[in-house]
């Protein structure tokens, strides 16, 4: 390390362009973060310690800790969540691990196929399991079988589908860096490929890891819909707050939930250790080239075919219901499905595209800048932010949303004008997903080479010579892929915006919902189809940009996991 | 790029920050989507001068939604929202006093006797019947909950869970009520065992009934008069024995922004126009004189409703709660 550079480290002659940088990526997402996210996680706090008395305490978090039903449900979650992210993880891995590291063929299907669980409103899903596996589904039909989906094994099913897609894209994004010079000493030193993977590329792996089965634990404990559709009899505490807010109007109790349901992200401590040990990526690292080794990859490719396989065929199901007279006693096709004439119409999709667009620009901005702040900053408020930017995944939707009502319909200009806009949705949306886009964003950045950043300043560079040139050439894949991913999640997420929408203003989630609670299934899925092919349109039309982009300026826009 | 999220800002806020104008009313209402339609559109036939912004939610959501608005609520009238609901004291407390025009027709137990609520309809309780699934098993089908007990329908039922559907709940209150208290746990206690699952919303069941997962759905009246009008294998089952039912509340909100519309609204509700509307689709009317509509007829409801219905005690069964709801956990366990 240069003498400069050691200065520049220690933060000693950092010219001011430089602090006031630093400043703004930092203060910025931090606003963000205090008044959306904090400012209504307080109320929702404050309202789990106002007791039916009148008083204020913790005499409701007594009173849910008493139910004797309760403990039952807090492990049915955890065998739940950790049941699911155990599949998804290990999957999750298999599948990454082909895509960036083997030259697997029909590499776009699998893509693809990965991010329709992601594009579909879960409500649809749920649906075309049960088209699917139900006891009169299509498979039953077909086979004659007597398959119980109901309780556990479909929970986690569609759980599954729900988490997987998110620990591919961090892991993904994991296993995209790497030193192939690495690989190549190992090889010389005769290390065996199964040696070579856990010498070198788990070690690597380890907060990918971690961070993805994080995630897929906490997304899934805290969602509630597939509970209520598949779940069956089995109970999980996700329930356990609809029940207490949506059935018997009890909100405190409910809020007492949604605290609890805080906890798994405790864990988020440990991960941060495993993040501060900086990732070992070296200047002018060689990227590793996929290769082909058949007993690796047939496997591997097997794996990921099979899943992509069961991926498909359950928004293929989706699709046909969408054409189905009347499922599954009219099976003739029709188009009617389509003619929809619900409230507001189409309406709703036109605004979820609006405010997805918001939701994925403003969130990755947001994000980009808190990485950039979070990597200069010391030991300790690094560990703030990292923690603060991670608890947002353990808010169940239910809550978020009604926090967010009582936050700001409130009579004061501001915050109070926000409510009732698309613009309120769209900061729910990426609020609601914020940290696995923020988890996405670190594994990306611990792969930027600190002595790349180091030449830059060194020669001359200033702050935006540094992220120009060293910084976002290597982060445009992962700025890119968490950009599709909130902007997928905005045009189908339901939990908390129900509570957002207004007379005048819905969303197309809504609209897929309403549907179906008028009884019309196959509109929901028809709705739900025309959704998946909006986002299609509009993230093909992105990628066509950015193609045209990387040409313009001579780079080689590099294929996406995520899209 | 920054300019163009700053115009898309103002253009979203925009729309937000339009104030109430006269002539236009912000209505809750958790009715159906199609039977809101068909009045709304009689509404603008009757008062071409009022404009009805309305918001539609499921009962449990909508009933949240109140709750988390009462600090600076939005609406001005509640319209065809559950009578259980609507006397929670979070929402009654946001309810201003009006005795619309014509409430004094309505039964007492149809109106409050502060005036903040009456209720010109309602839905009942009811089975969706799959014929085709239970013509598959070879058994009969079921005409009350006693009958519900029979071993033939193992694994068949599916009703809601009261602690987190409305309609669970008004199902295992119809029963106790009915039966009473030590007749009516053993009979929910008989049944469990066919009971295939305890679903969290009110009209799953009828759902699954119709998608023929199960063969009978303990569900509600209107849920299983579309899924009748949809076209499947349905058969709509009022239990001869404890149909319980529930009102659909309409109420002026104490911080209507435009009381007068509101009110003209809520006396609408009573009116000939809305009474015509009624009786073309409701199955439960109480406003007197109003005929049976053709659905109710098509789905097999008695002409004299009265005759089936259990007389509720809403209030009652409001303060009786959380016994039940603990009392219903001890005894089916799940």
């Amino acid at each position: 390390m240069s003498a400069a550079g050691k200065r520049v480290a220690r933060g000693l002659d950092t010219p001011f362009e430089e602090r006031l940088f630093q400043r703004v990526v930092l203060l910025v997402p931090l606003a963000g973060l205090a008044l959306f996210f904090l400012y209504p996680l307080a109320i929702v706090i404050w309202r789990s310690l106002l007791q039916r008395d009148g008083a204020v305490g913790f005499g409701n978090y007594r009173e849910i800790l008493a139910l004797d039903h309760l403990w039952r449900v807090v492990w049915n979650s955890m065998v739940m969540s950790g049941l699911t992210a155990l599949i998804c993880v290990s999957l999750g891995l298999v599948i990454a691990y082909a895509m960036s590291r083997s030259r697997i063929p029909l590499r776009w299907l699998v893509s693809l196929a990965l991010i329709l669980p992601l594009l579909a409103p879960s409500l649809v899903q749920a649906l075309g399991l049960i088209f699917m596996f139900g006891r009169n589904g299509l498979l039953n039909y077909l086979t004659g079988m007597q398959m119980q989906i109901y309780g556990l094994p479909g929970l986690v099913i569609a759980n599954s589908m729900y988490a997987l897609p998110q620990a591919v894209m961090i892991l993904a994004v994991a296993l995209r860096y790497a030193d192939r010079r690495q690989y190549d000493a190992a090889l010389v030193l005769g290390a065996s490929p199964w040696r070579r993977f856990v010498d070198i590329t788990l070690p690597s792996l380890r907060f990918g890891l971690l961070s993805a089965g994080f995630v897929c634990f906490t997304v899934t404990i805290t969602d509630f819909g597939n509970a209520a559709v598949i779940g069956g009899n089995y109970r999980v505490l996700a329930s356990e707050i609809y029940a207490q807010v949506v059935g018997q109007m009890n909100f405190n109790m409910g809020a007492v939930v949604g605290i609890l349901l805080l906890i798994p992200t405790l864990l988020a401590f440990y991960l941060e250790k495993v993040a501060a040990q900086r990732g070992g990526t070296q200047e002018g690292a060689i990227p590793v080239e996929p290769d082909r080794w058949a007993p690796r990859d047939i496997p591997l490719w097997a794996a990921s075919y099979l899943t992509a396989l069961f991926l498909i065929a359950i928004v293929a199901v989706v699709i046909f219901a969408s054409f189905v007279q009347l499922w599954p006693y009219k099976m003739s096709l029709t188009l009617k499905n389509y003619n929809i004439t619900t409230h507001g119409g189409y309406d709703p999709l036109w605004t979820s595209l609006y405010a997805s667009l918001i939701t994925a620009t403003f969130g990755t901005l947001m994000l980009f800048a808190l990485v950039l702040a979070q990597r200069k900053m010391s030991r300790g408020p690094a560990r703030l932010v990292y923690l603060l930017a991670i608890i947002p995944v353990g808010v169940p939707g239910l809550v978020l949303g009604l926090s967010y009502v009582l936050s700001f319909n409130v009579k004061p200009v501001f915050p109070g004008i926000l409510y009732g806009s698309a613009l309120l949705i769209a900061f729910c949306n990426f609020y609601h997903y914020h940290s696995q886009g923020f988890l996405t964003m670190v594994t990306g950045v611990r792969n930027v080479p600190r002595q790349l950043e180091e030449t830059v300043t060194t020669i001359g560079g200033g702050v935006w010579a540094n992220l120009r040139d060293a910084i976002i050439p290597i982060m445009v894949p992962t700025l890119i892929s968490v950009f599709f991913f909130l902007f997928m999640r905005g045009m189908v997420t339901l939990s908390a915006v129900i509570f957002l929408i207004t007379p005048k203003l819905s969303v197309g989630a809504v609209s897929v919902m309403r549907l179906d609670q008028a009884g019309s299934s196959t509109q929901a899925a028809a709705f739900s189809v025309l959704i998946m092919l909006t986002v299609l349109a509009a993230m093909g039309l992105m990628r066509l940009l950015l193609l045209a982009q990387a040409r313009y300026n001579g780079r080689p826009g590099k294929g996406e996991i995520a899209a | 790029m920054k300019n163009t999220i700053s115009l898309l800002a103002g253009l979203a806020l925009g729309v937000a920050a339009l104030p109430a104008l006269a002539g236009e009313i912000t209505v809750y209402s958790a009715l159906e989507e199609d039977e809101i339609a068909a009045y709304l559109e009689r509404a603008a036939a009757d008062m071409p001068d009022v404009t009805v912004n309305l918001l539609r939610l499921s009962t449990g959501d909508l009933g949240a939604r109140l709750i988390a608005e009462a600090g600076n609520p939005q609406a001005d009238v509640i319209w065809g929202f559950a009578l259980t609901n609507m006397l929670n004291p979070a929402i009654y407390d946001q309810l201003a006093g009006y005795d619309a025009k014509g409430e004094d027709a309505l039964g007492a137990q149809f109106r409050d006797k502060d005036g903040r609520w009456f209720a010109p309809t309602g839905y009942v309780g009811a089975f969706c019947v799959n014929t085709e699934r239970l013509a598959q098993l070879g058994a009969p089908v079921p005409t009350s909950w006693e009958d519900l007990k029979n071993p033939a329908y193992k694994g068949e039922v599916v009703m809601p869970d009261p602690s987190s559907s409305g309609t669970g709940y008004l199902q295992i209150a119809a029963i106790l009520q009915g039966a009473g208290d030590e007749a009516g746990w053993q009979l929910i206690k008989d049944i469990d065992p066919n009971m295939a699952q305890y679903t969290t919303s009110g009209s799953r069941p009828c759902r699954m009934a119709q998608a023929g997962e199960f063969a009978i759905g303990a569900s509600l009246s209107y849920v299983a008069m579309q899924g009748i009008d949809e076209g499947y294998p349905i058969q709509m089952v009022i239990p001869s024995d404890y149909a319980g039912f529930e009102l659909e509340a309409n109420g002026l909100m104490a911080s209507a922004k435009n009381p007068d519309d509101a009110k003209r609204f809520l006396d609408w509700t009573l009116g000939e126009g809305a009474a015509e509307a009624y009786a073309a689709r409701k199955d439960l009317v109480t406003i007197p004189g109003v005929p049976r509509s053709p659905q109710a007829e098509k789905a097999g409801l008695p002409e004299d409703l009265s005759s089936v219905l259990f007389p509720m005690n809403f209030a009652a069964s409001g303060e009786a709660r959380d016994a039940i709801l603990t009392k219903w956990r001890e005894t089916v366990g799940r």
